[in-house]
């Protein structure tokens, strides 16, 4: 570090004006120049102590802020439920499913196994409680407060990397120590906290790494490139909104690659490449094979049967140990079988009754036998399966995927028989009946089905295959669906001819096949636990992740708008407490929310006069001060309206903490807006110089009085705000009833326990 | 993190954006991109002078050539119309046009596909019962003028699709032909657009032509239908703006006004015909964004000269078009004067001016009066009681939410004890009452049973329950909580007033509030909508207000309170917020509907119609249409390309080719992006003939590419060229008419007709051979009739499906009602079965009035339960 003099009072701030300006080329010096000292950083160390200070300070207070009374409540709280939960199926390895993947919820097992809790507890319901069921929570909630607090820290240290004087860095951090949403949400077991840390850590490694790019492939910036790499996988792998996380660094760096691009770089294309190729293996290959490997982990810890199994399809249970797939029957030609819907679990069922010729509304139908679906265990429901072949049967040999069959009703025997005639309820829909055997068989190819494995092999067995069962001759899927039919038909469900086939609700399933007797069985199923591939599993629980996160569009009473969470107009009541009338509201801390809004609007409003006015030819800011504005504000903005905008287009359930994210970034933009209002200049240049560029004349940055002034009021503001809501943040003493009043600034919270 | 170079780029770049004065004026940007006009300026090239000298370079390599249309648009007025060669081949084009389109359009000669809807809105114009549809009602008004004045016997309702016409003398020819001559008048303007935008004779009728033999845009233009209107008032706006834009030298010139104002007034129009009109006020919004830009950054412009410039576009592009869809809305108004099948999804003041009345009632509301009393979360009615008890539960009396008007909507408010005072007391704020039903003396009660239909843990039954000198228990207290209260009348926060207040009933013993949602409840209670006790429930859904005070003790001076009958703009605003919500939730899936990625390769079409061995399957002339989705794609990477290459020192610059190209080329484009891509954003159902706007915008940007791409090329071989292209058009035009106008065709045809196999026309109802349709109109005997009129009903359920399947269901479901509580009265028969339909692209529109019980999915109801997120 060089002891240089600060530069300055007296440099006054260059002030371009439309006349003289010019652009300026890199390789060119206009301006500027006889600066030849080689300078690491333009802070003093004084300064640089003076900051650690606050930053020490600033943590600490940000741990009490997290770990104050981190025993209470001691209950269950809110999604506590799930997350606590699925630490506890890692402990006991109990395969379970869940639509974000598994860093986070593994680091808060690894924290139980530490601390010593076997995952006896299930987490049932929010509000039980965790002392008489000796559950180490505390150890538990530890871990995310901890990381919660070291958001602070890490905030503080990237606008310091950013070039910012202590006061706005200061501001920032003090925003984020104080914010009830932050709070409430970082001290509970849930998985916000690592991905606000992790969010917090891609940044601070990026900014790292841009400002070492004017010596690039050098070890510092390798690490730094490697570390932004890590950074976006951990977070990625703790919830899939780090994605939104990637979407950030991946403008900044394609803004990059843009900029080095131009041919006034004079970079030859191979150079670029290598810049091109370096990037994609630390911000691509690295974080995918990062990814990947804690759902290796996830595979190798989760080796049991459990709750998750459902979700997944038979060749994957079959992997897990005491799963009963295994059980399954392989299925032959000539057995008799039972046959169910997947969706609403009726047998496939018919009896010697007819469809009526013509129904109500006046449609003919062929007064064939019926084809119903039917709910309980019956002798109708048995199925003789046999080859489409009459004269060979095939019998004794295993049924395969794809092979072509028909279905011999035996109570009745009749074939099953699909046929372009209206079903009874759905004109669209084709007729199921079946034919006898007494008549001739000139009808023989209505009656072939061809069987569609969906999952579980090759080979046919119960329980193990789904499968559709695609008519040959009209290519209609037997189908059923919960329309009961009229009284002719004793109100059981339709089955029709689904002329889309690729409709899941399509599937069946076997489950039992009559007369096997208990020896053949036992024999066959005591089969031993399967592999599969890695990729194969974590292809197929990837997909189902996501297709399960898309389906989440139940209605919850406290979910919200993306518009309104800005402005925090609801919030989450995450539990409460009859008895002593306590409750925790999830709410961001209002009057800290509100001033950062307002702070986005200034920033807006920056940049569109900036723009305008370039554009008539009159350039109002400083250059210096408009770059660190585009570069440091800007990329900050770009990461708040990606970490945000996208929830518009997400149809799921979205709640207020989904705002966390973009919150942190948005209280980072407030404080860097202050600082482009109160603090005259910038600390210029912040990036390590290289070999190529010109060194240039340090600039400081002025902290007139007024800064720290409105810097100290914001901070009130914001710790009265915080102070005054904070016991429903904590949980920890109960409101009276005109005291939530009070608090109800905005009529659409709605607070437990206020009448 | 700011010093090194990349800024010092990007300041580079920054000064040239102002761009020398001489430079800018000329170079109008039409849906460019600023930065491509930067690097252009920032590499010396593209002022007007160079530009010219590379013309004329180009001339002299090409000798002969005529580049003429090169250069901007020169009016051409001077010449008399017998001698402009481009008038005689937009004549000739527009003649064929006529044929093509208009060709047998009476045939078919009964309802084909949406005629099912738009065809019944005509009948109900014509009638003036309001109805209520999710798109605006421009084109339906055209349609319904059209049958009016050709004397549609409003009788006939379109009721499905097969209907015959010429029975009943619908003047369905005339209605079909308006819809076609709109068709028409598009070939024209896709010429006009083409060639003023700078392009050469060739290119225009290209596009002309190929828009002409489109057969997706044919059969669609052939019905009456509201795409023909949409896609005539969408290249409309485009052309006057392309001429707008071409007046750009002469600002403020009578031209420019003229077209400027004539792009608002299209841009109004096509909005008031769908709603997807909005992707040509985004089109033109960001040209003219650009526009603006380009003129901010031309300092010889004064910023007061600015301005004129902004006010001007202001009000031709955003207060004209608003005008314009306004007026649009009064007309319907106007129109659909008395009360329809529409009714019930507006609000009560709405419905005030549709003929409903509502006698004036006293303002204050006391003990002992009798009430009606209305949700306003939705427009289910009034809560409502009759003597018929739940199924389900403690099988005590239904309590419902009813509709219409009706004396088992009256109930009489008590104070917590039963009784009434002898005195007249006024119910405030906080106050417990009891309701008691009038016609069946229970009274409102509670208690901890689930609810009959929505089962989940936060709702409760809500019943009428007592009997003669029974004096009532606690669980039928309730509290009357004031949530909200007409500003105008202070008081009403404080005390219950009619209309003005209101109000909550929460349950005293259960903590729950009196709760109802769009859901119905089984046949059993005549699927009335079910009325629960909830808690924690969103405040919307929980508010009711008194509509009707009754009670004899009220002094004769009592203050009187009516609704106010809404104006205008509350009711304009009500009906677009209904349009909506409606227009959301029409997310059930249909037979032929699709999704926006297989539309540019045109995965499948639409089966419109089938009756006697022929059949109207929508779509597209394979050949122009893959060749516009491959202009679309060259132009993006050709963008792409020149992009880079721009920012590696590369000056592409083809001869000055490229300004033309991404001029116009690049509007284009742009207009494609913005009919093409949000409708990935939508959730509803969606078809493929959503695509068409997007179809006509990819034509004319192949158009440009041709000839920009010809450019080189003689001029005999370019005409060579064009002529192959359109040829093949025609021809394979040709080859799929049949499916395009319902007309004869044979089997094998048919099956050498499908470029993919996913198009799912059915070969099999072909003959297979042409005389075959002779002898089977021969021999079409009894029992063949009968069998083929099972085949047509399975024909047309395909598109009328759930409107059968709710019709079937809704009739019944009225008389039932009729039938089993005398009270109900007639009316509500008619309403019901009518009212329950409202419908877009064939569709049901309104989960909320079909009677399967789905809840919309727009509606903003708390369904679920769990407290707990699931995660």
């Amino acid at each position: 570090m060089t002891d240089m003099a600060g530069p300055s009072e007296n440099t006054t701030l260059r002030q371009r004006t439309t006349a003289s300006s010019k652009p300026e080329y890199p390789t060119k010096l206009t301006e500027d120049v006889e600066v030849k000292e080689v300078v690491t950083s333009v802070f003093t160390p004084a300064e640089q102590k003076q900051s650690l200070t606050v930053l020490a300070g600033l943590t600490v207070l940000a741990l009490i802020s997290r770990f104050y009374k981190i025993n209470e409540p001691d209950e269950v709280v809110f999604d506590e439920v799930h997350f606590g939960k699925f630490a506890s199926y890692y402990i006991q390895g109990t395969y379970f499913f869940d639509v974000h993947p598994p860093l986070a919820k593994m680091m808060l097992a690894a924290m139980g196994y530490f601390i010593g809790y076997d995952g006896h507890f299930l987490f049932d319901n929010i509000g039980d409680s965790y002392v008489t069921n000796n559950v180490p929570y505390i150890g538990l909630r530890a871990l995310p407060a901890f990381l919660g607090a070291m958001t602070v820290p890490i905030v503080y240290m990237t606008l310091r990397e950013a070039g910012y004087p202590i006061v706005t860095c200061a501001l920032a951090a003090f925003f984020i120590t104080f914010d009830n949403m932050l709070v409430t949400q970082t001290r509970l077991i849930l998985l916000d906290s690592m991905l606000v840390f992790f969010i917090v850590c891609s940044i601070y490694s990026y900014v790292r790494f841009h400002k070492t790019r004017n010596n690039p492939f050098s070890v510092q910036w390798w690490t730094w490139l490697l570390a932004t790499g890590v950074s976006i996988a951990l977070t990625t792998s703790v919830k899939m909104v780090g994605l939104l996380t990637v979407a950030t660094i991946g403008v900044a760096v394609l803004c990059d690659l843009w900029v080095l691009l131009d041919i006034r770089r004079r970079l030859t294309m191979q150079e670029f490449m290598r810049h091109f190729w370096a990037r994609a293996f630390a911000l691509i290959f690295v974080p995918m094979v990062i990814y990947l490997f804690w759902f290796y982990v996830h595979f190798a810890v989760l080796t049991h049967s459990g709750p998750g199994d459902d979700f997944m399809s038979s060749e994957f249970q079959e992997t897990l140990h005491g799963n009963t797939m295994a059980d399954g029957l392989y299925i032959k030609y000539g057995d008799n079988i039972t046959i169910r819907h997947k969706d609403t679990s009726v047998y496939l069922h018919s009896h010697p009754h007819n469809y009526p010729r013509r129904y109500e509304d006046a449609r003919i139908s062929s007064a064939g036998q019926q084809v119903t679906g039917y709910a309980h265990a019956d002798p109708n429901n048995i199925w003789h399966i046999t080859s489409d072949d009459p004269s060979n049967p095939k019998t004794g040999e295993q049924v395969m995927n794809k092979d072509v069959i028909r279905l011999l009703h035996v109570s009745t025997s009749s074939w099953l028989l699909a046929h372009d005639v209206a079903s009874p309820t759905m004109s669209t829909n084709e007729e199921i009946t079946t034919y006898s055997t007494e008549e001739d068989g000139s009808r023989l190819n209505e009656t072939t089905f061809q069987i569609m494995l969906d999952s579980g092999g090759d080979k046919f067995r119960t329980m193990a295959s789904a499968f559709k069962l695609i008519h040959v001759d009209t290519k209609v899927a037997v189908w059923t669906h919960p329309q009961k039919l009229p009284e002719w038909g004793f109100e059981q469900q339709e089955v029709n001819g689904n002329k889309n086939i690729l409709q899941k609700t399509t599937l069946w399933w076997s489950d039992s096949v009559e007369g096997k007797d208990a020896e053949e069985i036992e024999q066959e199923a005591a089969k031993p636990v399967k592999k599969r591939s890695f990729f194969l599993k974590y292809v197929e629980l990837q997909g189902k992740m996501f297709s399960h996160n898309a389906g989440l569009t139940g209605k919850h009473p406290y979910q919200s708008q993306p518009i309104e969470w800005p402005f925090l107009t609801k919030g989450i009541s995450f539990w409460t407490q009859n008895d002593t009338r306590k409750q925790i509201y999830l709410l961001g801390n209002p009057l800290g929310m509100w001033i950062a809004a307002g702070g986005l609007a200034v920033i807006v409003g920056i940049v569109g006069a900036d723009v305008l006015s370039r554009r008539r030819g009159y350039y109002p800011l400083n250059q210096d001060v408009q770059r660190r504005f585009y570069s440091a504000t800007g990329f900050f903005f770009v990461g708040w309206a990606l970490h945000y905008l996208p929830f518009f287009l997400m149809g799921r359930a979205l709640f207020l903490h989904h705002y966390m994210p973009a919150q942190v970034f948005s209280y980072m933009i407030l404080a860097t807006a202050h600082g482009f209002i109160f603090v005259e200049g910038v600390d210029a240049p912040i990036s390590e110089p290289g070999p190529e560029v010109r060194p240039r004349r340090l600039q400081r940055a002025v902290v007139p009085t007024l800064a720290y002034i409105s810097a100290a009021i914001l901070a009130a503001i914001h710790l009265a705000s915080f102070l005054y809501f904070a016991p429903l943040a904590y949980g920890t003493s109960a409101i009276d009833v005109p005291g939530l009043a009070r608090r109800r600034l905005l009529s659409q919270w709605e607070f437990h326990f206020a009448k | 993190m700011n010093n090194g170079t990349s800024s010092a780029v990007n300041q580079a770049t920054g000064p040239v954006f102002r761009g020398p004065p001489a430079r800018t004026s000329s170079k109008g940007t039409m849906g460019q991109d600023p930065l491509q006009e930067a690097s252009h300026d920032a590499t010396g090239t593209g002022n007007r002078t160079s530009l010219d000298e590379k013309r004329d370079k180009i001339n002299t390599r090409y000798p002969g050539e005529d580049h003429s249309q090169f250069t901007k648009f020169k009016s051409r007025r001077s010449l008399a119309w017998y001698q402009d060669q481009e008038l005689q081949v937009v004549g000739v084009i527009t003649a064929v046009a006529l044929v093509v389109r208009l060709w047998a359009i009476g045939y078919p000669t009964s309802v084909v596909f949406d005629e099912v809807h738009f065809g019944g809105f005509a009948s109900k114009y014509i009638k003036g019962r309001f109805f209520m549809d999710v798109h605006p009602p421009l084109a339906k008004m055209l349609i319904a003028l059209t049958g009016w004045i050709f004397g549609l016997d409003p009788s006939f309702d379109f009721k499905e699709i097969g209907l015959d016409y010429i029975e009943p003398k619908v003047p369905y020819v005339p209605m079909r032909i308006m819809c076609g001559l709109m068709g028409v008048a598009v070939v024209p303007m896709a010429f006009y657009t083409v060639r003023n935008s700078g392009h050469s004779l060739h290119a225009a009728a290209l596009a002309a032509l190929l828009v002409l033999f489109e057969n997706s845009i044919v059969t669609q233009s052939r019905l009456i239908l509201l795409d023909s209107p949409l896609i005539f008032f969408t290249a409309w706006t485009v052309l006057a703006w392309v001429n707008f834009h071409n007046q750009r030298h002469d600002p403020f010139s009578d031209d420019w006004f003229i077209w400027l104002f004539l792009t608002g007034v299209g841009l109004g129009l096509s909005f008031s015909v769908k709603w997807v009109g909005l992707f040509i006020i985004a089109t033109i919004g960001i040209s003219t964004l650009n526009q603006l830009w380009t003129l901010w950054g031309d300092l010889r412009i004064t910023p007061r000269n600015w301005v004129n410039h902004f006010i001007a576009r202001a009000f031709c592009l955003i207060a004209v078009p608003m005008a314009v869809y306004m007026l649009m809305f009064e007309i319907h108004f106007l129109v659909l004067g008395s009360s329809g099948d529409g009714d019930g999804f507006m609000s009560a003041p709405f419905q005030m001016t549709l003929g409903h009345s509502l006698q004036d009632s006293p303002l204050s509301v006391a003990y002992g009066s009798t009430v009606s009393i209305r949700h306003q979360g939705t427009q289910g009615g009034y809560l409502h009681s009759h003597g018929s008890n739940y199924v389900t539960g403690s099988k005590q009396q239904q309590v419902t939410l009813y509709p219409h008007k009706d004396t088992n909507n009256d109930w009489i408010i008590q104070k917590r004890d039963g009784t009434v005072p002898e005195d007249l007391e006024y119910i405030a704020n906080g106050d417990y009452v009891r309701l008691m039903h009038v016609s069946t003396r229970k009274r409102l009660h509670s208690h901890d049973h689930k609810a009959p239909v929505t089962e989940t843990e936060h709702h409760f039954e809500v019943s009428a329950y007592g009997f003669d000198g029974f004096a009532g228990d606690a669980n039928d207290e309730w509290r009357v909580e004031i949530v909200d209260h007409d500003g105008s009348d202070a008081a009403s926060g404080e005390m219950l007033h009619t209309l003005r207040s209101k109000f909550k009933l929460v349950h005293a013993n259960m903590n729950c509030d009196l709760f109802s949602h769009k859901v119905k409840l089984p046949k059993w209670a005549f699927e009335q909508q079910e009325v629960t006790c909830m808690r924690s429930a969103v405040v919307a859904k929980t508010t009711w207000v008194i509509e009707s005070n009754q009670y004899d003790s009220y002094p004769e001076d009592v203050q009187m309170v009516n609704y106010k009958k809404p104006g205008f703009l509350s009711k304009f605003v009500e009906l677009n917020k209904v349009m909506w919500t409606t227009n959301a939730g029409l997310t059930d899936s249909h037979p032929y509907d699709s999704r926006p990625s297989s539309w540019p390769w045109m995965r499948r079409g639409i089966s419109f119609w089938g009756k006697d061995q022929k059949h109207i399957y929508l779509v597209g002339n394979w050949f122009t249409w893959y060749l516009s989705s491959a202009a679309v794609v060259l132009y993006a990477a050709i963008r792409c390309l020149l992009f880079l290459r721009d920012k590696r020192g590369y000056h592409d610059n083809a001869g000055g080719l490229r300004e033309y190209y991404e001029l116009s080329g690049g509007f284009f484009f742009m207009a494609w992006v913005f009919h093409y891509v949000p409708f990935f954003l939508m959730g509803r159902q969606l078809f493929l003939h959503h695509y068409l706007p997007a179809l006509y915008f990819a034509i004319l940007l192949f158009s440009v590419t041709f000839d920009l791409g010809c450019r080189f090329i003689p001029k005999r071989f370019r005409l060579v060229l064009a002529v192959l292209v359109v040829l093949t058009a025609i021809f394979v035009f040709r080859t799929r008419a049949p499916l395009t106008y319902g007309s004869e065709w044979t089997r094998p045809e048919c099956e050498a007709s499908k470029v993919l196999t996913s198009w799912d026309y059915d070969c099999n109802q072909f003959p297979q051979s042409y005389d075959q349709y002779a002898s089977y109109a021969a021999t079409a005997g009894d029992k063949r009739e009968e069998q083929e009129q099972g085949y047509e009903r399975d024909q047309e359920a395909e598109e009328g499906e759930e409107y059968d399947q709710l019709l079937e269901q809704a009739v019944p479901a009225a008389e039932m009602q009729q039938a089993q509580i005398g009270e109900d009265t007639a009316l509500a028969q008619e309403e019901q079965s009518g009212g329950a339909y409202a419908s877009d692209d064939s569709q049901i529109t309104d989960a909320s009035v079909t009677t399967d019980g789905q809840e919309p999915s727009s509606d903003s109801d708390i369904d679920d339960e769990e407290l707990v997120e699931e995660a």
